[in-house]
Protein backbone atom coordinates (compact mmCIF):
# COMPACT_ATOMS: atom_id res chain seq x y z
CA UNK A 1 0.00 0.00 0.00
CA UNK A 2 2.98 2.29 0.64
CA UNK A 3 4.55 4.31 -2.16
CA UNK A 4 5.30 2.66 -5.47
CA UNK A 5 8.17 5.08 -5.92
CA UNK A 6 10.09 5.57 -2.77
CA UNK A 7 8.76 7.11 0.43
CA UNK A 8 5.37 6.90 2.14
CA UNK A 9 2.02 7.87 0.74
CA UNK A 10 1.15 8.71 -2.82
CA UNK A 11 2.49 10.87 -5.63
CA UNK A 12 -0.76 12.85 -5.83
CA UNK A 13 -4.35 12.87 -4.56
CA UNK A 14 -5.44 11.07 -7.74
CA UNK A 15 -2.89 8.31 -7.01
CA UNK A 16 -4.22 8.07 -3.45
CA UNK A 17 -7.77 7.55 -4.75
CA UNK A 18 -6.54 4.50 -6.69
CA UNK A 19 -4.93 2.88 -3.62
CA UNK A 20 -6.25 -0.49 -2.41
CA UNK A 21 -9.26 -0.33 -0.07
CA UNK A 22 -8.59 -0.12 3.66
CA UNK A 23 -8.74 -3.48 5.43
CA UNK A 24 -8.44 -2.26 9.01
CA UNK A 25 -8.64 0.98 10.84
CA UNK A 26 -7.54 2.32 14.19
CA UNK A 27 -9.82 4.29 16.43
CA UNK A 28 -9.18 5.58 19.90
CA UNK A 29 -11.58 4.52 22.63
CA UNK A 30 -11.75 6.23 26.00
CA UNK A 31 -12.65 5.32 29.54
CA UNK A 32 -11.55 8.71 30.90
CA UNK A 33 -14.60 10.40 32.40
CA UNK A 34 -16.80 7.32 32.04
CA UNK A 35 -16.51 5.94 35.57
CA UNK A 36 -14.63 2.85 34.40
CA UNK A 37 -11.17 2.77 35.93
CA UNK A 38 -9.37 1.40 32.89
CA UNK A 39 -6.88 2.98 30.47
CA UNK A 40 -7.97 4.48 27.17
CA UNK A 41 -6.96 2.31 24.22
CA UNK A 42 -6.32 2.16 20.51
CA UNK A 43 -8.81 -0.24 18.95
CA UNK A 44 -8.09 -2.08 15.71
CA UNK A 45 -11.31 -2.56 13.75
CA UNK A 46 -11.57 -5.10 10.93
CA UNK A 47 -13.09 -3.33 7.91
CA UNK A 48 -12.37 -6.04 5.32
CA UNK A 49 -15.81 -7.26 4.18
CA UNK A 50 -14.27 -10.63 3.22
CA UNK A 51 -12.95 -11.23 6.72
CA UNK A 52 -14.74 -13.34 9.32
CA UNK A 53 -14.14 -10.65 11.92
CA UNK A 54 -15.49 -7.86 9.71
CA UNK A 55 -17.08 -5.03 11.72
CA UNK A 56 -15.45 -6.16 14.96
CA UNK A 57 -12.76 -4.84 17.28
CA UNK A 58 -9.91 -7.33 16.76
CA UNK A 59 -7.26 -5.81 19.04
CA UNK A 60 -7.05 -3.33 21.90
CA UNK A 61 -3.80 -1.54 22.72
CA UNK A 62 -4.19 -0.21 26.25
CA UNK A 63 -2.25 2.84 27.33
CA UNK A 64 -0.03 2.36 30.41
CA UNK A 65 -2.25 4.36 32.79
CA UNK A 66 -5.69 5.89 33.17
CA UNK A 67 -6.87 9.43 32.45
CA UNK A 68 -5.21 10.32 29.14
CA UNK A 69 -8.36 11.15 27.14
CA UNK A 70 -7.02 10.04 23.78
CA UNK A 71 -8.65 12.17 21.11
CA UNK A 72 -6.96 12.91 17.77
CA UNK A 73 -3.87 11.29 16.26
CA UNK A 74 -1.58 11.48 13.26
CA UNK A 75 1.17 9.69 11.34
CA UNK A 76 4.92 10.14 11.57
CA UNK A 77 5.02 10.48 7.78
CA UNK A 78 2.62 11.08 4.90
CA UNK A 79 2.73 11.96 1.22
CA UNK A 80 4.65 15.11 2.15
CA UNK A 81 7.77 12.92 2.19
CA UNK A 82 6.83 10.72 -0.74
CA UNK A 83 10.27 11.32 -2.29
CA UNK A 84 12.18 10.36 0.87
CA UNK A 85 13.25 6.73 0.71
CA UNK A 86 14.36 6.77 4.32
CA UNK A 87 10.82 7.45 5.61
CA UNK A 88 7.84 5.16 6.02
CA UNK A 89 4.36 5.53 7.47
CA UNK A 90 4.98 3.32 10.44
CA UNK A 91 4.20 5.21 13.63
CA UNK A 92 0.93 6.68 14.81
CA UNK A 93 1.29 9.53 17.31
CA UNK A 94 -1.54 9.42 19.81
CA UNK A 95 -1.72 12.31 22.29
CA UNK A 96 -3.67 12.36 25.55
CA UNK A 97 -5.46 15.70 25.87
CA UNK A 98 -5.62 15.60 29.68
CA UNK A 99 -2.40 13.77 30.55
CA UNK A 100 -0.28 15.60 27.95
CA UNK A 101 1.45 12.28 27.14
CA UNK A 102 2.11 11.39 23.52
CA UNK A 103 2.17 7.70 22.65
CA UNK A 104 4.14 6.71 19.57
CA UNK A 105 2.54 3.50 18.33
CA UNK A 106 4.25 1.06 15.97
CA UNK A 107 1.60 -0.09 13.50
CA UNK A 108 3.93 -1.71 10.98
CA UNK A 109 5.44 -4.68 12.83
CA UNK A 110 1.98 -6.17 13.23
CA UNK A 111 -0.70 -3.88 11.78
CA UNK A 112 -3.52 -5.79 13.46
CA UNK A 113 -1.87 -5.66 16.88
CA UNK A 114 0.06 -2.38 17.19
CA UNK A 115 2.40 -1.78 20.12
CA UNK A 116 3.69 1.25 21.99
CA UNK A 117 7.11 2.16 20.60
CA UNK A 118 7.87 5.25 22.67
CA UNK A 119 6.19 7.52 25.18
CA UNK A 120 6.86 11.24 25.21
CA UNK A 121 5.94 12.10 28.78
CA UNK A 122 3.55 14.98 29.32
CA UNK A 123 5.75 16.35 32.08
CA UNK A 124 8.75 16.48 29.73
CA UNK A 125 6.71 18.39 27.15
CA UNK A 126 5.62 20.88 29.81
CA UNK A 127 9.15 21.34 31.11
CA UNK A 128 10.81 21.76 27.73
CA UNK A 129 8.15 23.68 25.79
CA UNK A 130 5.59 25.04 28.28
CA UNK A 131 2.74 23.37 26.38
CA UNK A 132 -0.32 21.31 27.36
CA UNK A 133 -3.54 20.12 25.76
CA UNK A 134 -2.30 18.43 22.54
CA UNK A 135 -4.62 18.16 19.57
CA UNK A 136 -3.76 17.95 15.86
CA UNK A 137 -0.74 15.98 14.62
CA UNK A 138 0.73 16.69 11.17
CA UNK A 139 4.02 15.53 9.74
CA UNK A 140 5.87 18.03 7.62
CA UNK A 141 8.42 16.24 5.56
CA UNK A 142 10.33 14.10 8.00
CA UNK A 143 9.42 16.12 11.06
CA UNK A 144 6.24 16.44 13.09
CA UNK A 145 4.30 19.34 14.57
CA UNK A 146 1.45 19.05 17.06
CA UNK A 147 -0.89 21.85 18.05
CA UNK A 148 -1.33 22.38 21.79
CA UNK A 149 -4.16 24.47 23.18
CA UNK A 150 -2.51 25.77 26.32
CA UNK A 151 0.65 26.49 28.21
CA UNK A 152 1.78 24.19 31.01
CA UNK A 153 -0.90 25.72 33.25
CA UNK A 154 -3.66 25.10 30.70
CA UNK A 155 -3.97 28.74 29.68
CA UNK A 156 -4.43 29.86 26.06
CA UNK A 157 -3.10 30.27 23.42
CA UNK A 158 -0.69 27.31 23.56
CA UNK A 159 1.46 26.71 20.50
CA UNK A 160 3.14 24.02 18.45
CA UNK A 161 5.39 21.19 19.58
CA UNK A 162 8.17 20.34 17.12
CA UNK A 163 9.48 16.75 17.05
CA UNK A 164 12.19 15.25 14.87
CA UNK A 165 11.68 11.95 13.06
CA UNK A 166 13.00 10.06 16.08
CA UNK A 167 10.30 11.70 18.22
CA UNK A 168 12.73 13.82 20.17
CA UNK A 169 11.53 17.22 21.31
CA UNK A 170 13.13 20.00 19.26
CA UNK A 171 11.18 22.71 21.06
CA UNK A 172 8.45 25.03 19.86
CA UNK A 173 7.83 25.02 16.13
CA UNK A 174 6.47 28.55 15.80
CA UNK A 175 8.62 31.63 16.03
CA UNK A 176 5.71 33.65 17.36
CA UNK A 177 2.04 33.19 18.23
CA UNK A 178 1.49 36.87 17.39
CA UNK A 179 -1.73 38.01 19.02
CA UNK A 180 -3.52 34.70 18.48
CA UNK A 181 -5.81 34.15 21.49
CA UNK A 182 -6.60 30.43 21.03
CA UNK A 183 -5.39 27.33 19.20
CA UNK A 184 -6.97 24.17 17.92
CA UNK A 185 -6.70 22.60 14.46
CA UNK A 186 -4.35 23.49 11.60
CA UNK A 187 -3.63 22.50 8.01
CA UNK A 188 -0.93 23.71 5.67
CA UNK A 189 -0.60 24.11 1.91
CA UNK A 190 3.12 24.39 1.11
CA UNK A 191 2.84 25.66 -2.46
CA UNK A 192 1.15 28.76 -1.07
CA UNK A 193 3.55 28.92 1.89
CA UNK A 194 0.51 29.03 4.12
CA UNK A 195 -0.83 27.42 7.25
CA UNK A 196 -4.32 28.09 8.62
CA UNK A 197 -5.13 27.58 12.29
CA UNK A 198 -8.46 27.67 14.13
CA UNK A 199 -9.62 28.33 17.70
CA UNK A 200 -11.34 26.23 20.37
CA UNK A 201 -10.48 27.50 23.83
CA UNK A 202 -7.94 27.16 26.64
CA UNK A 203 -7.70 23.65 28.12
CA UNK A 204 -8.85 25.06 31.45
CA UNK A 205 -11.99 26.30 29.68
CA UNK A 206 -13.02 23.33 27.50
CA UNK A 207 -11.68 20.39 29.53
CA UNK A 208 -14.15 20.71 32.44
CA UNK A 209 -17.12 20.98 30.04
CA UNK A 210 -19.05 23.66 28.18
CA UNK A 211 -20.47 26.69 29.95
CA UNK A 212 -22.41 28.62 27.29
CA UNK A 213 -21.90 31.89 29.16
CA UNK A 214 -18.14 31.62 28.56
CA UNK A 215 -18.71 32.20 24.84
CA UNK A 216 -20.03 35.67 25.68
CA UNK A 217 -17.07 36.23 27.97
CA UNK A 218 -14.79 35.59 24.96
CA UNK A 219 -13.41 32.37 26.40
CA UNK A 220 -14.06 30.59 23.10
CA UNK A 221 -12.64 31.31 19.66
CA UNK A 222 -14.13 33.11 16.66
CA UNK A 223 -11.16 33.64 14.33
CA UNK A 224 -9.03 31.89 11.72
CA UNK A 225 -5.34 32.66 11.41
CA UNK A 226 -3.19 32.73 8.29
CA UNK A 227 0.47 31.86 8.84
CA UNK A 228 3.63 32.41 6.83
CA UNK A 229 4.54 28.73 6.90
CA UNK A 230 8.26 29.16 6.26
CA UNK A 231 8.73 32.03 8.67
CA UNK A 232 6.49 30.22 11.22
CA UNK A 233 4.63 33.37 12.19
CA UNK A 234 0.95 34.35 11.95
CA UNK A 235 0.48 37.15 9.41
CA UNK A 236 -3.27 37.69 9.04
CA UNK A 237 -6.41 37.12 11.09
CA UNK A 238 -9.89 36.53 9.74
CA UNK A 239 -12.38 37.66 12.37
CA UNK A 240 -15.51 35.56 11.84
CA UNK A 241 -17.61 37.04 14.62
CA UNK A 242 -21.05 35.54 15.24
CA UNK A 243 -20.80 33.59 11.97
CA UNK A 244 -17.79 31.72 13.24
CA UNK A 245 -18.32 30.90 16.90
CA UNK A 246 -15.92 28.12 17.93
CA UNK A 247 -14.24 27.46 14.58
CA UNK A 248 -12.88 23.91 14.90
CA UNK A 249 -11.75 21.70 12.07
CA UNK A 250 -9.94 23.41 9.21
CA UNK A 251 -8.99 21.74 5.91
CA UNK A 252 -7.60 22.81 2.58
CA UNK A 253 -8.61 21.07 -0.61
CA UNK A 254 -6.23 18.16 -1.24
CA UNK A 255 -5.08 19.55 -4.58
CA UNK A 256 -1.78 21.18 -3.58
CA UNK A 257 -2.25 23.96 -6.11
CA UNK A 258 -5.52 25.12 -4.57
CA UNK A 259 -5.76 27.83 -1.90
CA UNK A 260 -9.40 27.05 -1.10
CA UNK A 261 -10.19 25.71 2.34
CA UNK A 262 -13.04 25.22 4.78
CA UNK A 263 -13.68 25.46 8.48
CA UNK A 264 -16.66 24.26 10.49
CA UNK A 265 -17.76 26.76 13.14
CA UNK A 266 -19.19 24.39 15.74
CA UNK A 267 -21.50 26.62 17.76
CA UNK A 268 -22.64 28.79 14.84
CA UNK A 269 -23.06 25.57 12.82
CA UNK A 270 -21.70 27.32 9.73
CA UNK A 271 -19.15 26.34 7.14
CA UNK A 272 -16.62 29.07 6.47
CA UNK A 273 -14.94 28.99 3.06
CA UNK A 274 -11.62 30.84 2.70
CA UNK A 275 -9.25 31.38 -0.23
CA UNK A 276 -6.38 33.50 -1.45
CA UNK A 277 -7.29 36.29 -3.83
CA UNK A 278 -5.28 37.26 -6.91
CA UNK A 279 -3.57 40.06 -4.99
CA UNK A 280 -2.40 37.63 -2.31
CA UNK A 281 -4.80 38.61 0.47
CA UNK A 282 -7.17 36.12 2.09
CA UNK A 283 -10.94 36.29 2.03
CA UNK A 284 -13.66 34.29 3.71
CA UNK A 285 -17.38 33.78 3.34
CA UNK A 286 -20.09 31.74 5.04
CA UNK A 287 -21.27 29.12 2.56
CA UNK A 288 -23.38 26.79 4.73
CA UNK A 289 -25.63 27.87 7.61
CA UNK A 290 -27.41 25.12 9.55
CA UNK A 291 -30.49 26.47 11.30
CA UNK A 292 -30.95 25.79 14.99
CA UNK A 293 -33.79 23.33 15.57
CA UNK A 294 -36.58 23.57 18.15
CA UNK A 295 -36.78 20.96 20.92
CA UNK A 296 -39.74 20.49 23.26
CA UNK A 297 -37.55 20.49 26.39
CA UNK A 298 -35.16 23.27 25.42
CA UNK A 299 -35.83 26.96 26.07
CA UNK A 300 -33.87 27.87 22.95
CA UNK A 301 -33.47 25.98 19.64
CA UNK A 302 -30.64 23.45 19.48
CA UNK A 303 -27.53 24.47 17.53
CA UNK A 304 -26.10 21.82 15.22
CA UNK A 305 -22.64 21.76 16.82
CA UNK A 306 -20.63 21.16 13.66
CA UNK A 307 -17.64 19.62 15.34
CA UNK A 308 -15.84 18.13 12.35
CA UNK A 309 -15.43 18.56 8.61
CA UNK A 310 -13.82 16.51 5.85
CA UNK A 311 -13.05 16.91 2.14
CA UNK A 312 -13.06 13.85 -0.14
CA UNK A 313 -9.73 13.07 -1.82
CA UNK A 314 -11.09 14.16 -5.23
CA UNK A 315 -12.05 17.55 -3.70
CA UNK A 316 -15.60 17.06 -4.95
CA UNK A 317 -17.46 16.56 -1.68
CA UNK A 318 -17.44 18.30 1.68
CA UNK A 319 -18.80 16.34 4.63
CA UNK A 320 -20.07 17.93 7.84
CA UNK A 321 -21.81 16.71 10.99
CA UNK A 322 -24.30 18.24 13.39
CA UNK A 323 -23.52 16.42 16.61
CA UNK A 324 -26.54 17.65 18.57
CA UNK A 325 -29.02 17.43 15.69
CA UNK A 326 -27.79 13.97 14.69
CA UNK A 327 -27.17 14.35 10.96
CA UNK A 328 -24.26 13.98 8.56
CA UNK A 329 -24.35 15.90 5.31
CA UNK A 330 -22.59 15.69 1.99
CA UNK A 331 -22.20 18.79 -0.20
CA UNK A 332 -20.89 18.96 -3.74
CA UNK A 333 -18.22 21.70 -3.64
CA UNK A 334 -17.21 21.69 -7.30
CA UNK A 335 -17.95 25.41 -6.98
CA UNK A 336 -16.64 26.11 -3.47
CA UNK A 337 -18.60 29.36 -3.29
CA UNK A 338 -21.88 27.53 -3.91
CA UNK A 339 -22.07 24.14 -2.18
CA UNK A 340 -24.97 21.87 -3.16
CA UNK A 341 -26.47 19.50 -0.60
CA UNK A 342 -26.30 16.02 -2.15
CA UNK A 343 -26.68 13.64 0.78
CA UNK A 344 -27.83 13.37 4.39
CA UNK A 345 -28.20 10.61 6.97
CA UNK A 346 -29.35 10.57 10.60
CA UNK A 347 -27.53 8.88 13.49
CA UNK A 348 -28.75 9.43 17.06
CA UNK A 349 -28.88 13.10 18.02
CA UNK A 350 -31.24 15.07 20.24
CA UNK A 351 -33.97 15.60 17.63
CA UNK A 352 -35.08 11.98 17.82
CA UNK A 353 -34.76 11.33 14.07
CA UNK A 354 -32.73 8.11 14.37
CA UNK A 355 -32.51 6.82 17.95
CA UNK A 356 -31.70 3.25 16.82
CA UNK A 357 -29.35 2.52 13.91
CA UNK A 358 -28.51 -1.03 12.78
CA UNK A 359 -30.04 -2.36 15.98
CA UNK A 360 -27.98 -0.18 18.33
CA UNK A 361 -29.50 2.55 20.46
CA UNK A 362 -27.22 5.50 19.75
CA UNK A 363 -26.19 7.72 22.65
CA UNK A 364 -24.56 10.73 20.99
CA UNK A 365 -24.60 11.92 17.42
CA UNK A 366 -22.28 11.74 14.42
CA UNK A 367 -19.08 13.31 15.61
CA UNK A 368 -15.79 12.16 14.03
CA UNK A 369 -15.54 10.52 10.64
CA UNK A 370 -12.96 9.22 8.28
CA UNK A 371 -13.46 8.65 4.56
CA UNK A 372 -11.84 5.94 2.45
CA UNK A 373 -9.35 7.20 -0.10
CA UNK A 374 -11.74 6.30 -2.93
CA UNK A 375 -14.45 8.32 -1.18
CA UNK A 376 -16.98 5.48 -0.98
CA UNK A 377 -16.90 4.40 2.68
CA UNK A 378 -17.21 6.80 5.58
CA UNK A 379 -16.66 5.53 9.14
CA UNK A 380 -18.47 7.60 11.75
CA UNK A 381 -18.15 7.63 15.55
CA UNK A 382 -20.38 9.30 18.12
CA UNK A 383 -18.41 10.66 21.11
CA UNK A 384 -17.05 14.22 21.19
CA UNK A 385 -15.12 14.63 24.44
CA UNK A 386 -15.82 12.94 27.76
CA UNK A 387 -17.02 15.98 29.69
CA UNK A 388 -19.08 17.37 26.80
CA UNK A 389 -20.61 13.91 26.17
CA UNK A 390 -21.57 13.80 29.84
CA UNK A 391 -23.39 17.14 29.54
CA UNK A 392 -25.36 16.57 26.34
CA UNK A 393 -25.69 12.78 26.14
CA UNK A 394 -25.45 11.49 29.74
CA UNK A 395 -26.78 8.07 28.68
CA UNK A 396 -23.51 7.51 26.78
CA UNK A 397 -22.01 6.50 30.12
CA UNK A 398 -23.90 3.21 30.07
CA UNK A 399 -24.38 2.81 26.32
CA UNK A 400 -20.90 3.76 25.09
CA UNK A 401 -20.01 4.93 21.61
CA UNK A 402 -20.85 3.43 18.22
CA UNK A 403 -19.01 3.21 14.92
CA UNK A 404 -21.10 3.06 11.77
CA UNK A 405 -20.29 3.12 8.08
CA UNK A 406 -21.95 5.28 5.45
CA UNK A 407 -21.88 4.31 1.80
CA UNK A 408 -21.19 7.45 -0.20
CA UNK A 409 -22.13 7.77 -3.87
CA UNK A 410 -19.12 9.49 -5.43
CA UNK A 411 -20.65 9.75 -8.88
CA UNK A 412 -24.11 11.16 -8.33
CA UNK A 413 -23.87 12.20 -4.70
CA UNK A 414 -25.79 10.64 -1.83
CA UNK A 415 -25.24 8.92 1.51
CA UNK A 416 -26.72 5.73 2.93
CA UNK A 417 -25.99 3.95 6.20
CA UNK A 418 -24.50 0.54 5.46
CA UNK A 419 -26.70 -2.13 7.09
CA UNK A 420 -23.91 -4.68 7.52
CA UNK A 421 -21.49 -2.60 9.57
CA UNK A 422 -21.82 -1.57 13.20
CA UNK A 423 -19.28 -1.66 16.01
CA UNK A 424 -20.99 -1.20 19.36
CA UNK A 425 -18.42 0.07 21.84
CA UNK A 426 -21.09 -0.40 24.50
CA UNK A 427 -20.21 -4.11 24.43
CA UNK A 428 -16.48 -3.78 25.04
CA UNK A 429 -14.94 -6.32 27.45
CA UNK A 430 -14.15 -3.74 30.15
CA UNK A 431 -17.49 -1.98 29.78
CA UNK A 432 -18.87 0.79 27.57
CA UNK A 433 -16.12 2.92 26.01
CA UNK A 434 -16.37 5.85 23.61
CA UNK A 435 -14.76 5.93 20.18
CA UNK A 436 -13.51 9.10 18.50
CA UNK A 437 -11.03 9.66 15.66
CA UNK A 438 -10.12 6.88 13.17
CA UNK A 439 -7.17 6.40 10.85
CA UNK A 440 -6.15 3.82 8.23
CA UNK A 441 -2.65 2.34 7.91
CA UNK A 442 -2.31 3.57 4.31
CA UNK A 443 -3.30 7.17 4.93
CA UNK A 444 -6.73 8.71 4.73
CA UNK A 445 -8.57 11.87 3.78
CA UNK A 446 -7.32 13.96 6.73
CA UNK A 447 -3.73 12.75 6.97
CA UNK A 448 -1.83 13.56 3.81
CA UNK A 449 -0.46 16.81 2.41
CA UNK A 450 1.45 17.22 -0.86
CA UNK A 451 4.48 19.48 -1.17
CA UNK B 1 -3.73 13.49 60.67
CA UNK B 2 -7.16 13.89 59.08
CA UNK B 3 -9.75 11.17 58.78
CA UNK B 4 -11.23 10.83 55.27
CA UNK B 5 -14.49 8.91 54.96
CA UNK B 6 -15.66 7.71 51.54
CA UNK B 7 -19.42 7.55 52.01
CA UNK B 8 -20.18 5.74 48.76
CA UNK B 9 -17.54 3.08 49.44
CA UNK B 10 -19.25 1.66 52.51
CA UNK B 11 -17.98 4.57 54.61
CA UNK B 12 -14.40 3.33 54.29
CA UNK B 13 -12.00 5.53 56.28
CA UNK B 14 -8.42 6.57 55.65
CA UNK B 15 -5.90 8.66 57.58
CA UNK B 16 -4.14 11.38 55.55
CA UNK B 17 -1.63 14.06 56.49
CA UNK B 18 -3.31 16.90 54.65
CA UNK B 19 -0.04 18.26 53.26
CA UNK B 20 -0.45 16.76 49.78
CA UNK B 21 -3.35 16.66 47.31
CA UNK B 22 -6.02 14.18 48.36
CA UNK B 23 -5.72 12.33 45.05
CA UNK B 24 -2.09 11.47 45.84
CA UNK B 25 -2.73 10.66 49.47
CA UNK B 26 -5.76 8.47 48.84
CA UNK B 27 -4.25 6.67 45.86
CA UNK B 28 -1.17 5.85 47.92
CA UNK B 29 -3.54 4.24 50.41
CA UNK B 30 -5.06 2.11 47.66
CA UNK B 31 -8.21 4.09 46.80
CA UNK B 32 -8.96 3.70 43.08
CA UNK B 33 -9.83 7.22 41.91
CA UNK B 34 -10.32 8.74 38.45
CA UNK B 35 -8.03 11.57 37.36
CA UNK B 36 -6.81 13.36 34.24
CA UNK B 37 -4.64 16.48 34.10
CA UNK B 38 -3.35 16.33 37.71
CA UNK B 39 -3.05 20.12 37.98
CA UNK B 40 -6.62 21.18 38.78
CA UNK B 41 -7.74 22.05 35.25
CA UNK B 42 -9.90 19.22 33.94
CA UNK B 43 -12.64 18.08 36.41
CA UNK B 44 -12.09 14.31 35.81
CA UNK B 45 -11.14 13.73 39.45
CA UNK B 46 -14.03 15.74 40.95
CA UNK B 47 -15.58 14.36 44.14
CA UNK B 48 -18.42 15.68 46.28
CA UNK B 49 -17.55 16.96 49.72
CA UNK B 50 -20.32 16.08 52.16
CA UNK B 51 -18.64 17.20 55.37
CA UNK B 52 -15.39 18.96 56.25
CA UNK B 53 -13.12 21.58 54.70
CA UNK B 54 -10.50 21.46 51.96
CA UNK B 55 -8.07 23.94 50.45
CA UNK B 56 -8.51 23.81 46.66
CA UNK B 57 -7.56 27.36 45.75
CA UNK B 58 -5.34 26.23 42.87
CA UNK B 59 -8.17 24.51 41.00
CA UNK B 60 -9.33 26.30 37.82
CA UNK B 61 -11.87 23.76 36.52
CA UNK B 62 -14.97 24.35 38.63
CA UNK B 63 -17.52 27.09 38.19
CA UNK B 64 -19.08 28.64 41.26
CA UNK B 65 -22.24 26.56 41.01
CA UNK B 66 -20.20 23.37 41.09
CA UNK B 67 -18.27 24.68 44.08
CA UNK B 68 -21.53 25.57 45.84
CA UNK B 69 -22.76 22.04 45.12
CA UNK B 70 -19.77 20.72 47.05
CA UNK B 71 -17.45 19.61 44.27
CA UNK B 72 -13.79 19.32 45.01
CA UNK B 73 -10.90 18.78 42.59
CA UNK B 74 -9.00 16.01 44.37
CA UNK B 75 -5.78 16.36 42.36
CA UNK B 76 -5.08 19.72 44.00
CA UNK B 77 -7.33 19.80 47.09
CA UNK B 78 -5.77 19.27 50.51
CA UNK B 79 -7.78 18.19 53.54
CA UNK B 80 -7.99 20.94 56.20
CA UNK B 81 -10.20 18.91 58.56
CA UNK B 82 -11.67 15.43 58.72
CA UNK B 83 -13.75 15.08 55.52
CA UNK B 84 -16.50 12.89 54.12
CA UNK B 85 -16.74 12.47 50.33
CA UNK B 86 -18.73 10.72 47.66
CA UNK B 87 -16.22 9.79 44.94
CA UNK B 88 -16.25 8.81 41.27
CA UNK B 89 -18.93 9.36 38.66
CA UNK B 90 -21.66 8.31 41.12
CA UNK B 91 -20.99 11.66 42.81
CA UNK B 92 -21.29 13.62 39.53
CA UNK B 93 -25.10 14.00 39.51
CA UNK B 94 -24.82 17.80 39.65
CA UNK B 95 -21.38 18.17 38.08
CA UNK B 96 -22.57 18.00 34.47
CA UNK B 97 -25.54 19.95 33.20
CA UNK B 98 -26.93 20.82 29.79
CA UNK B 99 -25.69 24.41 29.41
CA UNK B 100 -28.55 25.42 27.10
CA UNK B 101 -31.37 24.06 29.26
CA UNK B 102 -29.90 25.10 32.60
CA UNK B 103 -27.83 28.29 32.21
CA UNK B 104 -25.60 29.75 34.92
CA UNK B 105 -26.39 33.00 36.72
CA UNK B 106 -23.59 35.60 36.59
CA UNK B 107 -22.45 34.74 40.12
CA UNK B 108 -22.29 31.03 39.23
CA UNK B 109 -19.61 31.40 36.55
CA UNK B 110 -15.97 30.54 37.09
CA UNK B 111 -14.20 32.78 39.56
CA UNK B 112 -12.30 34.81 36.95
CA UNK B 113 -15.48 35.98 35.19
CA UNK B 114 -18.18 35.71 37.87
CA UNK B 115 -19.90 38.85 39.08
CA UNK B 116 -20.60 39.34 42.74
CA UNK B 117 -24.13 38.47 43.76
CA UNK B 118 -26.24 41.34 44.98
CA UNK B 119 -27.04 40.83 48.61
CA UNK B 120 -30.46 42.13 49.41
CA UNK B 121 -30.84 43.93 52.71
CA UNK B 122 -33.88 43.09 54.74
Amino acid sequence: MEGLCCGPGYASPSEAIRAPSEKLLYTIAIYTGTGIQKPDYLATVDVDPKSESYSKVIHRLEMPGIGDELHHMGWNACSSCYDDKSMSRRYLLVPGVRSNNIYVVDTATNPKAPTIYKIIQGTEIKTKTNLSGPHTVHCLGSEIIISFLGNAKGEAPGGYLHLNKDFEILGRWENSMGDIPFSYDFWYQPRHNVMVSSEWAAPNTFMPGFDLEEVGHLKYGRRLHIWDFEKKIPIETMYLGEDGLIPLEVKFLHNPISSHGFCGAALSANVIHFWKTKNGSWEWEKIIDIDNEPHPDWPIPIPGVMSALLVSMDDKYLYINNWLHGDMRQYNITDPHNPVLTGQVWIGGLLGKAPIVNGVKVAGGPQMYQLSLDGKRMYVTTSLFSTWDNQFYPEIRTKGGVMLMIDCDVKNGGMKINKDFVVNFGNEPNGPSRCHESRYPGGDCTSDIWL
Amino acid sequence: MKKITIANRNNATYEVKGNKPLLLELRSLGVDLPYGCQYGGCITCAAKLIKGKVDQKSQVALNNRQINDGYVILCVARAKTDCTFDIGVESHDKLYRNPFVDPLAPHELKADIASFREIKND
